[in-house]
């Protein structure tokens, strides 16, 4: 069993390695609107002394951590699969005996991800430097308490990502779909501003909903902003989360599949 | 003139390959209209904490999120899909009949591939400009009206400009197929005022990839920052940037076709 | 009368970067780059006269499409001059440009979502043509090419047939003096190709346009040309006519034999065997012996009654060999 995780991965990290003259591009893509989200933020807290409560240095803090969190925690399945669904070329997959999204889908994004960390860790350390955050708030404690956060939410994430790319067998929108999706989750999941700075009634709907898992409330974890009932009560509700998700996907996915193989090629 | 004559035929043909895909319009519509509201609703977001942003309010906030829906719709409109439509060109070798035609090839590149119903970003770009300057309670003069427009128009040529420049590299570095993504990477700074940027980023986006230049550079005219001499070096500085785009267009042809000097 | 296209002493060489394999040869690669000299075409000249139709001959690589594409200005030469309608093709003057055309049969110029027609009116406006003009000439090219079908269907839809005569139309409407055609022919079947060739008859005597076509087809060029030029390794071969160059080389036959019973059995009593090997649909073993055209039939029959014989071919023999055999003496 593990040998065959052992295989794909040689064999998924020789593709990354390929578009590695594309990582760069597509780092830098991904890094401008949290910089951009910061440098809002910071404006406005250094103009009035702070934003509900939240200093300058508080920004700074979030949008950096928010980073390097979203590194481990967001997932590109749809660029791998749902091109394959939508020319056929899935049967491929379905034959070999992996599963194409569990196993396949889930290498391609962990390679992806180790390789843009390689570029990522320089430049991040290189945007520390230029904002010189105050980290004092962060201990190692926060740090490990983030970590199942951190998991949690990219498993949620990719199970998102898989549903979405589910969309594709029976729509041709399915990356309107995902930009639509993209849209909401940037609102919900603190991508845009820490949660606290959303009106109420969004930070109650936030509250119930998988997406803060993402990014906001590891994010918190780890700066060290979360108090243990809060953190402990989000943390129950995104594993009730991954359990749905979970059964959400696999019915989506057997229903797709079904679907696909009738339709043919 | 026959330029506009040429201009309506690439409008009719682009036209008509938009009408055939029906579904497709409504759908990305509608995801125009969504995000749209996305970017009212952070808008909105921002000044529910604040009443102004560096020093700008609401309003110009609005007229600024208004000229960069006319950059993006330059984008989407022409950029984007040439951008795409000639690395498939040189990719595949049908440039050769690009070159072939009797009319020049920076203008064929730029004009035969046009995504029509995205000039709803115009319409969207011109309305939001009028609703936030009414609300902006500006004291915008003639001249600080008429240098907005010019700087607008200025602008938007400095980012073409760039952009042949971006293509054109292609005739040199043939494997350079993500031209274009640093400017798309970074078009999104231009909503927001580039005054609230970190120096080394508002360098950036001022000298290196002008996106500042094409949507703050503006409305900082309509709001009276600017002097006549700086006007005059923004209006100087675009017309230069056309001339190097266009010489640069020139070499990148000619070493295409193996002329060796 | 001066010459509708002029050649002189034409030449274009490529540097290619050479690689081997291995990490050291990359290593050593990055810092000293080894270029190595491509002599796509050597020193040509030839004239041709206005209306005259020349096929360009030459297997792959040969230097055709070289040379098409300095004829029609794409391509900057090495070395040498060329005068196409008077002018120098690579200065790409307005003027030239609408006097001539090229057609690659690999490469489409058309739009594929809409129709062939739309194409032609945007054709229309890039090329200047009066309405007048251009409703004369689409009237023509419909009439020659049974246009009117297919017209409206978006170039998508069309079969490669179909593809090539609207490719074709497109680059005549601006009625060009010259048409140089690359490989016009190519990847259709035998119904389309005579179309295509008995329409470019057809245009070349009603028009006067003079014509250079490249092919591998040896068919194209026996139906349509009555001078051809052949350029192998760049260099020419041959310029003349063709009554001429089948003087030249004695026109041979491939007889291809699949035998029963384990052989090879040595036919050289037959004729010149040459390399033998699987035949590409069956899973025989097929020889080859290359016999003088004119006993084909006596050779034939005499292996049919010496020979196990389970299966017999008659087939032209590759145009490269022609070509090596013709200049091998």
């Amino acid at each position: 069993m593990f040998k065959i995780y052992q295989r794909f991965w040689q064999v998924t990290w020789a593709e990354q390695w390929q578009y590695r003259a594309n990582l760069l591009m597509y780092l830098l893509y991904w890094l401008v609107s949290p910089i951009v989200y910061l440098a809002i933020w910071v404006t406005i807290a250094h103009a009035q002394g702070s934003v509900s409560g939240l200093t300058a240095n508080d920004f700074i803090t979030y949008y950096l951590t928010l980073l390097v969190v979203d590194q481990f925690t967001s997932e590109i399945t749809i660029h791998i699969l749902a091109y394959k669904i939508q020319d056929g070329t899935l049967s491929g997959d379905l034959l070999r005996p992996v599963h194409p999204i569990l196993t396949g889908a889930l290498v391609n994004n962990i390679a992806s991800k180790v390789l843009n960390l390689l570029a990522f860790i320089p430049i991040w350390i290189l945007l520390f430097l230029l904002f010189r955050p105050d980290y004092s708030s962060v201990t190692s404690g926060s740090i490990l308490l983030a970590v199942p956060g951190v998991l949690t939410g990219f498993v949620l994430d990719f199970l998102l990502g898989a549903i979405i790319t589910c969309m594709a067998f029976w729509t041709t929108r399915v990356y309107s779909i995902s930009q639509f999706s993209n849209l909401v989750v940037i609102l919900l999941s603190g991508q845009f501003v820490p949660l606290q700075l959303m009106p109420p009634v969004v930070q109650q709907v936030a509250g119930y909903l998988p997406f803060q898992m993402f990014t906001f409330v590891p994010v918190e974890v780890a700066l060290n902003r979360l108090p243990m009932a809060a953190l402990l009560r989000d943390y129950a509700a995104g594993l009730l989360w991954l359990v749905i998700l979970y059964i959400l996907f696999r019915w989506i996915w057997r229903e797709g599949v079904k679907r696909f193989s009738s339709v043919g090629a | 003139m026959h330029t506009l004559r040429l201009l309506s035929a690439f409008f009719k043909v682009n036209l008509q390959m938009t009408l055939a895909y029906r579904v497709d319009t409504a759908v990305n519509l509608l995801l125009e209209i969504l995000t749209l509201a996305w970017e009212l609703l952070s808008l909105e977001i921002i000044f529910s904490n604040t009443t102004t942003l560096g020093g700008w309010n609401l309003g110009e906030l609005l007229t600024l999120l208004g000229v960069f829906h006319l950059v993006n719709a330059l984008m989407n409109i022409l950029v984007w899909p040439s951008t795409d439509a000639f690395n498939t060109a040189v990719r595949d070798g049908t440039f050769d009949y690009t070159l072939l035609q009797p009319a020049d090839s920076m203008f064929l590149v730029t004009f035969s591939r046009m995504v029509i119903w995205r000039v709803w970003d115009l319409v969207l770009g011109a309305v939001l400009i009028v609703i936030g300057f009414h609300m902006s309670n500006l004291n915008a003069t003639l001249p600080h009206l008429l240098s907005f427009l010019l700087l607008a128009a200025t602008g938007s040529l400095i980012l073409y400009s760039l952009w042949i420049v971006l293509i054109a590299a292609t005739f040199w570095f043939t494997k350079f197929d993500n031209n274009v993504t640093i400017l798309q990477a970074l078009l999104d700074t231009g909503r927001y005022p580039s005054t609230i940027y970190p120096f080394w980023l508002r360098i950036i986006i001022t000298f290196l990839i002008p996106i500042a230049v094409a949507t703050t550079v503006p409305v900082q005219a309509l709001r009276g920052e600017l002097t006549f001499t700086q006007v005059l070096i923004f209006f100087g500085v675009s017309a230069a940037s056309f001339l190097v785009a266009s010489r640069v267009w020139k070499a990148g042809v000619k070493k295409y076709s193996g002329a060796s000097s | 009368m001066t010459d509708t296209i002029q050649v002189d002493h034409l030449t274009k060489t490529y540097q290619v970067s050479e690689r081997e394999g291995g990490f050291g040869a990359a290593v050593r690669g990055f810092f000293h780059r080894k270029f190595r000299d491509v002599h796509a075409v050597q020193q040509v000249s030839f004239k041709i006269e206005a209306g005259e139709v020349v096929g360009f001959l030459g297997p792959n690589g040969a230097g055709k499409t070289t040379t098409l594409k300095m004829l029609s200005g794409l391509l900057h030469p090495t070395s040498g001059k060329a005068r196409v309608l008077g002018f120098t093709p690579w200065e790409r003057k307005p003027l030239f440009l609408q006097s001539m055309t090229l057609v690659m049969g690999q490469r489409s110029r058309l739009s594929w979502d809409i129709p062939a027609a739309d194409s032609f009116l945007l054709n229309q406006a890039i090329y200047r043509i009066p309405d007048t003009d251009f409703q004369r000439t689409l009237k023509e090219l419909d009439q020659l090419l049974e246009l009117t079908p297919i017209l409206k269907k978006p170039v998508r839809n069309l079969s490669l047939g179909e593809r090539m005569k609207v490719e074709l139309a497109a680059g005549l409407l601006h009625r060009p003096k010259v048409l140089f055609l690359d490989e016009p022919t190519i990847g259709l079947d035998i119904t389309a190709q005579v179309r295509i060739r008995d329409f470019l008859r057809e245009y070349n005597h009603r028009t006067g346009a003079t014509i250079l076509l490249t092919s591998h087809y040896m068919a194209d060029v026996t139906a349509l040309c009555e001078r051809i030029i052949i350029i192998h390794h760049g260099l020419l071969k041959y310029d003349g006519s063709i009554v001429d160059l089948s003087r030249r080389i004695a026109p041979f036959k491939l007889i291809g034999v699949a035998l029963g019973d384990p052989c090879p059995c040595d036919l050289s009593r037959y004729g010149t065997p040459v390399a033998a090997g699987r035949d590409e649909e069956g899973d025989g073993y097929k020889q080859y012996v290359q016999v003088k055209a004119s006993e084909v039939a006596a050779i034939t029959a005499r292996m049919l009654a010496e020979l196990p014989i389970h299966d017999l071919t008659i087939e032209d023999p590759p145009i490269e060999s022609v070509i090596e055999r013709a200049f091998q003496e």
